[in-house]
């Protein structure tokens, strides 16, 4: 206890390159910009191909891939890659890779659920109203599948924040170093650091998201969100303005 | 209906449990006429860190001890020293390959260095670290293995540096890669600036995977990495190995370290064992073994088989 005091005393474990602030922005920075690439991947694709409602079994097999290989061999696999990019710290764009691979999967299965869980009546009320195919989507779908997108956007931005660490074993110095350094040179205070900070952040970004899901969709009850997935996608009323208007209700 | 299910169930149940009896019995069997020649005695389990050369020393002695007829195993730790002794110390492993200097300074704490380039003497120190842990060491192997500085061919000739003097002079602005425990390894970033003179921990980063810091060497994103002396890459990559000429690095022999219990169970039959293995590994057999495993891909357990073969320590 004692030396976890000394450690956050000592100005050192705080400022410079190896400190605490330096290294939670590189790993905000890693993590965020994982997110960001995973979303405007997934996101666009969970959307056409729920619309579509086909193919979402070959896409889901593709998209899984990134699940069954360790995000740990794919940035070993990537590192020796992204040393030619030149540009970025070391071990960053190998990490970017690897979180991308993460971040695919839930990001896209949310999307394509929610999209397919939308109500083919609903739906094609909607286009007997004479909706075009992307009024459809904007209008209908999207804000019926908004609770569960957002649902894989917040799963998968907390995991991408709690693995980012790994990228720190490919030279990255970020909050996973302290991790590294506490296990090798045996110095538990660093550990115990690096771990808070860590799960500290990991905690905030689902804080951060929940909140944001909730303003976004007020739609959807508080209670309900923490219990079955397809019971809060249906129960979902259209939102105000929308071709059905206030009282389309598909409940 | 329901009778009928349960009764499957039923039957799945019995036919399971016997085939797991069956299976036990003959794992009773195997383990009865192997310990025939002695009393009942604990299984012997090799530690083998997370690095081609542990793995291959561990399948070494597990199999010479498998061999005998004794119940002997491998186990991959999946990390280095710190989940090493905390296996011995929770008992998954009784019996691994290490490193006489370095796991001495590991032991003995941050503020002290006692390691020298005697293996005899580092060894001395050693047994009291060890015996505190209910450790003990069996003879050194002539085979050394320790931290090793290297440079590209390109940055050795344009700079004219070959020893860590040279480097000390005329590299004080280069980048080191090295795993994360250089800030605190007396063979690492301690032992450059008290020996040397060099301080590079305003230059350092750690890179724990051991071939993405040749990659990162090669690349040019560092100038100096750390791998280890037996490192067959040093060879394959043409790189160039820094001369400790101040005598820095201390002797990291190979050393066979043992839990008590297994010592006292086994005694000289497993000591006589170990040493005539130990005595067989020089620093060429390390090299040779690392160059089997980095470079042809080769498995661990086939490397070893054919080693112990060839060296008629089995038949």
């Amino acid at each position: 206890m004692t030396e976890l005091a000394d450690l956050l005393s000592d100005p050192r474990t705080w400022w410079g390159a190896r400190g605490l602030v330096h290294r939670a922005g590189a790993h905000l920075e890693l993590a965020l910009l994982a997110t960001a690439i995973a979303m405007a991947l997934a996101l666009p694709l969970g959307i056409a191909v729920g619309h579509r409602r086909r193919g979402g079994a070959v896409v889901a097999a593709v998209v899984n891939v990134g699940r069954s290989v360790p995000t740990y061999a794919v940035i070993a696999i990537l590192f020796p890659i992204t040393l030619r990019a030149r540009f970025g710290d070391l071990g960053f764009w190998a990490g970017v890779g690897g979180l991308v691979l993460l971040a695919l999967p839930p990001l896209f299965a949310n999307t394509y659920v929610g999209m397919t869980e939308v109500d083919r009546s609903l739906v094609e009320s909607a286009r007997a109203m004479g909706l075009r195919p992307l009024q459809v989507v904007r209008s209908v779908e999207l804000p019926v599948a908004l609770p569960l997108v957002l649902t894989g956007v917040r799963t998968a931005a907390v995991q991408v924040m709690a693995t980012a660490t790994l990228a720190s074993v490919f030279g990255y110095n970020a909050l996973g170093s302290f991790l590294l350094e506490g296990l090798t040179q045996q110095d538990t205070a660093k550990l115990v650091t690096g771990a808070a900070a860590v799960s500290g952040l990991s905690v905030l970004t689902d804080a951060i998201l929940g909140v944001a899901q909730r303003l976004a969709t007020p739609w959807v009850p508080t209670r309900r969100r923490r219990f079955g997935r397809s019971d809060r996608a249906k129960s979902a009323p259209v939102v105000s303005g929308s071709a059905l208007g206030p009282e389309g209700n598909i409940a | 209906m329901m009778r009928r299910h349960l009764m499957v169930l039923l039957g799945l149940l019995v036919g399971l449990s016997m085939v797991a009896a069956a299976c036990g019995s003959d794992d009773d069997d195997a383990g009865g006429s192997g310990a025939s020649d002695g009393a009942d005695r604990p299984a012997i389990v090799v530690g083998a860190q997370d690095f081609g050369e542990s793995k291959v020393l561990a399948e070494i002695y597990a199999q010479a001890f498998e061999a005998e007829g004794w119940d002997a195993s491998v186990q991959e730790l999946a990390g280095y020293r710190d989940i090493l002794l905390g296996a011995f110390e929770s008992g998954d492993v009784n019996f691994s390959a290490e490193y006489a200097a370095s796991l001495l300074e590991y032991l003995n704490g941050d503020d002290k260095t006692e390691a020298t380039g005697d293996v005899e003497e580092t060894v001395g120190f050693l047994d009291g670290y060890l015996a505190d842990n209910d450790l003990v060491a069996l003879a050194a192997a002539p085979g050394v293995d320790t931290n090793a500085f290297v440079i590209t061919r390109e940055t050795a000739d344009e700079l004219g540096i070959e020893s860590l003097s040279d480097l000390a002079d005329k590299g004080g602005d280069l980048v080191l890669g090295a795993p994360s425990d250089c800030e605190t390894n007396a063979f690492c970033l301690p032992g450059l600036e008290s020996t040397y003179g060099l301080d590079l921990s305003a230059n350092f980063v750690s890179i724990d995977d051991g071939p993405s810091r040749v990659s990162a060497l090669e690349a040019g994103e560092i100038d100096i990495a750390v791998v280890f002396s037996s490192d067959s890459t040093i060879v394959a990559k043409d790189l160039v190995l820094l001369e400790d000429d101040q005598n820095l690095l201390a002797a990291d022999n190979v050393l066979p370290v043992v839990s008590t219990e297994i010592d006292e169970a086994y005694g000289s039959e497993l000591r006589d064992l170990a040493d005539k293995i130990s005595a067989k590994l020089t620093t060429e057999v390390l090299l040779d073994l690392n160059d089997q495993f980095d470079n042809d891909k080769r498995d661990a357990a086939d490397i070893a088989k054919d080693w112990l073969e060839e060296e008629g320590l089995v038949s």
